[in-house]
């Protein structure tokens, strides 16, 4: 047994220094018992075991093992080890206690040594450039897609290297791939760069405006959800109309008799100038008072996306008319009376 | 230019009942300017007043339009029997202009064509809350007052079932109970309004008041009034005389009777009026309503009975029933059967408009917004064109 134990993260989200040592054989000795344990799982679920994925042990665990648990994490999970065992870093030193590496004195030898990699690209790409121009070729200019790009942050770029780094390191290594992608780089520099590089998914997911629909008489309508709370609204908005509302059945005069409930009906057709000009026929179940005032409204906005210009709808959405309002009632904690309430204090 | 045209001006009743007074809406160009061209040159009469003040000549042209109630003539044909708001916003404006609506133009008509030698027909005037039931029952006691009528007009019968301080064991019939209260004040009212037929009509019979006073045959009505008026205790039982000598004289008498009762499924629902021993009381127990009943029998003619239907006031009855069915219960159903319903609804556009003009008009509206095309459009929205919403919302614009 070796004196000196492995040189593992102290961070939560890489190597756990722990009691455990994950020793390479104890990694193994897990990924076989994972193995076997998946080929049980799929016997007894009565499935193929050479086709049972990760997908289908969730789904077995969760039946077999069913939580009502928020977080997810906190949940029974059955996965592969390397996910669950974080990365460690393997002994960096031999038997007579000579490190591996060069630059292991300096304490950071991953990022060193990374630097230095990048580094040489980097001349690399210059030599290569100082070729082109001694051979009188115009210098390539690769336009590469910077938008749908990222670096990969700091915290990616730890677990990468399985070390601590400093914000200015982090930096410094940003600068330098920067500097690197400005030159026309080769084929090889353009994989090593993009190894760092991250997709990011197109920002705003379109939302798709339904088009009208046209009902047998004619008349266009739309559909729109919301909700709020725990109220959950379904508004069918009719074109050509007068502005009469119904919900459930029942005209809003006698469904909400506070004005402040069919105030929260009138905006989004305030909104876009246009109250007396559709009808409206919803359906709304759950919730309070409020709650089914605020999805409708929510519905109805969104069943007016139809009728209205993109700009409009922008305007609407920064309106704050189309977005679902997240405040849900806060959980009761024990020890106090209610969310916020804690009991009368009482000196003695 | 206000002040002299403000005789002229149709009074507004009560608009946020959305009195089917005849007042007419914005009715633009046309008829409006044939009535401009004869009476009024001096002031620009907005378009949806109408001079037409005697309510006998509204017709279809007026519909919608607003016509005023000279505040003199307020004073004794409506001695009681306006909604509360209406009056307060009469005292606001300083004229009482009543709105003129299809259901009271209806009910005129009815009322020409009656065959006065038939039973009384009766008319139940129903609607959901606030689209202007009294304020239609108030144009018509209006009508009727023009005409020459002798008008029987009952403000709130719910008045009379409960919230009553004082029950006294009737002297007359001693399963009977009385309410002295309510009773006097209604004489009052009634002698106010139809002082000159107390005159004319006498008594038929010679009724006796406890041991001592009694009033002879051939006296006059009023002496019957004054007797309740001075001895509380009697009161009671000259409504139920005063009821019934109209009743048997209406007939062949020189004069019509209307009997206009606000709230009248009052008389045959539930009272919260308890007895001593804490037993609740049936309405049948109270003389005013026991003769009220009698009064809404159709074994009588020589004039008409129409009465609204009101939720407001009514006692142990869901907030949403509105139909005479509901309201009256089975007992008041049969009793009133049969009888011409009258259902009187929102505003349409063109009363809504006519209203929302008036309030700009007077200033009511003070709101920079609710003069805009938006505002008025939101004001709609917002009250369903419901008469007393409307008016609500109005109130603190």
């Amino acid at each position: 047994r070796l004196i000196c134990t492995t040189t593992a993260r102290q961070r939560k989200n890489v190597g756990a220094s722990g009691p455990e040592k994950y020793t390479e054989a104890f990694i193994k000795n897990q990924i076989e018992e994972f193995n076997l344990g998946k080929r049980h799982l799929a016997n007894m679920m009565g499935e193929d075991p050479e086709t049972f994925t990760q997908e289908d042990i969730d789904k077995a665990i969760a039946y077999l093992f069913p939580s009502g648990l928020f977080d997810k994490k906190a949940r029974p999970m059955m996965k592969h080890p390397t996910e669950i065992f974080p990365e460690q870093r393997k002994i960096q030193w031999g038997e007579d206690g000579r490190p591996f590496h060069f630059l292991f004195y300096t304490g950071k030898q991953s990022y060193y040594s990374l630097m230095h990699e990048t580094y040489e690209k980097l001349l690399n790409a210059q030599k290569y450039q100082d070729q082109l121009i001694a051979q009188d070729l115009p210098p390539q200019k690769k336009k590469r897609n910077l938008a749908g790009s990222r670096w990969l942050t700091k915290i990616e770029l730890e677990e990468m290297l399985l070390e601590k780094l400093s914000d200015n390191d982090y930096s410094r290594f940003i600068l330098l791939l920067e500097k690197l992608m400005t030159l026309p780089c080769g084929d090889t520099e353009e994989k090593y760069v993009q190894k760092f590089s991250k997709e990011v998914p197109v920002q705003l997911q379109k939302v798709v405006i339904e088009p009208l629909k046209y009902d047998e008489r004619g008349v266009a309508f739309s559909t729109g959800e919301g909700g709020r709370k725990t109220a959950r609204a379904t508004a069918v908005v009719y074109d050509n109309g007068t502005g009469k509302i119904t919900v459930n059945g029942i005209d809003i005069l006698h469904y909400f008799p506070v004005l402040q409930d069919r105030e929260q009906l009138l905006f989004p057709f305030q909104f876009l100038d246009r109250v007396g000009k559709h009808d409206m026929v919803c359906t709304v179940s759950g919730g309070g008072r409020s709650a089914q005032a605020g999805a409708i409204r929510l519905a109805s906005a969104k069943a007016l996306r139809s009728f209205v210009t993109e700009k409009e709808v922008e305007f609407m959405r920064q309106a704050g008319l189309l977005t679902p309002d997240p405040r849900v009632k806060e959980r009761k904690k024990p020890g106090q009376e209610g969310a916020r309430r804690k009991f009368t204090w009482k000196k003695r | 230019m206000l002040r002299s045209l403000k005789g002229l001006l149709c009074r507004p009743l009560k608009l946020d009942r959305g009195f089917a007074l005849h007042t007419a809406a914005k009715d633009r160009v046309s008829s409006l300017l044939t009535q401009d061209v004869q009476t009024a040159p001096e002031r620009p009469r907005a378009v949806f007043y109408t001079n037409e003040n005697d309510p006998a000549n509204h017709a279809e042209q007026h519909e919608g339009r607003l016509y005023s109630i000279p505040l003199d003539e307020l004073k004794t044909v409506f001695p009681h029997g306006l909604p509360y708001r209406f009056q307060q916003q009469i005292k606001t404006f300083n004229e009482a202009c009543v709105m003129v609506r299809k259901p009271a133009l209806e009910l005129f008509t009815y009322l020409r064509n009656t065959n006065f030698a038939h039973p009384a027909v009766r008319y139940v005037i129903y609607g959901e809350r606030g689209t202007g039931k009294t304020m239609t029952l108030c144009h018509l006691v209006h009508y009727c007052a023009r005409q020459g009528w002798l008008v029987l007009h009952v403000p709130d019968a719910h008045l009379w079932v409960k919230n009553c301080r004082e029950l006294l064991q009737s002297s007359y019939n001693k399963e009977r109970l009385d309410q002295p209260l309510q009773a006097s004040s209604w004489l009052k009212n009634f002698k106010t309004s139809n002082e000159r037929f107390l005159k004319e009509i006498k008594t038929q019979k010679q009724y006796m008041w406890g041991r001592r006073d009694r009033t002879e045959a051939g006296r006059p009505l009023a002496e019957v009034v004054e007797q309740g008026l001075a001895r509380v205790r009697n009161a009671s039982d000259a409504v139920g005389v005063v009821l019934k000598e109209l009743k048997q004289q209406s007939r062949l008498g020189p004069f019509r009777l209307l009997v206009a009762v606000d709230g009248v499924n009052a008389l045959w629902g539930r009272t919260t009026l308890k007895k001593e021993d804490k037993s609740p009381v049936a309405p049948e127990e109270l003389t005013l309503v026991h003769n009220l009943r009698k009064m809404l029998m159709n074994d009588w003619s020589g004039g008409a009975a129409v009465t609204t239907l009101s939720q407001t006031g009514a006692l142990f009855k869901p907030s949403s029933a509105y139909l005479p069915q509901e309201l009256l219960g089975k007992e008041g159903f049969d009793a009133l059967d049969p009888f011409v319903p009258i259902p009187v609804p929102n505003y349409s556009p063109r009363e809504f408009e006519s209203c929302y003009q008036y309030y700009l008009q007077r200033k009511w509206l003070q709101h920079e917004k609710a003069h805009t095309e938006a505002g008025k459009e939101e004001l709609r929205f917002l009250s369903g064109s419901n008469p007393r919403q409307l008016d609500r919302l109005a109130g603190p614009l």
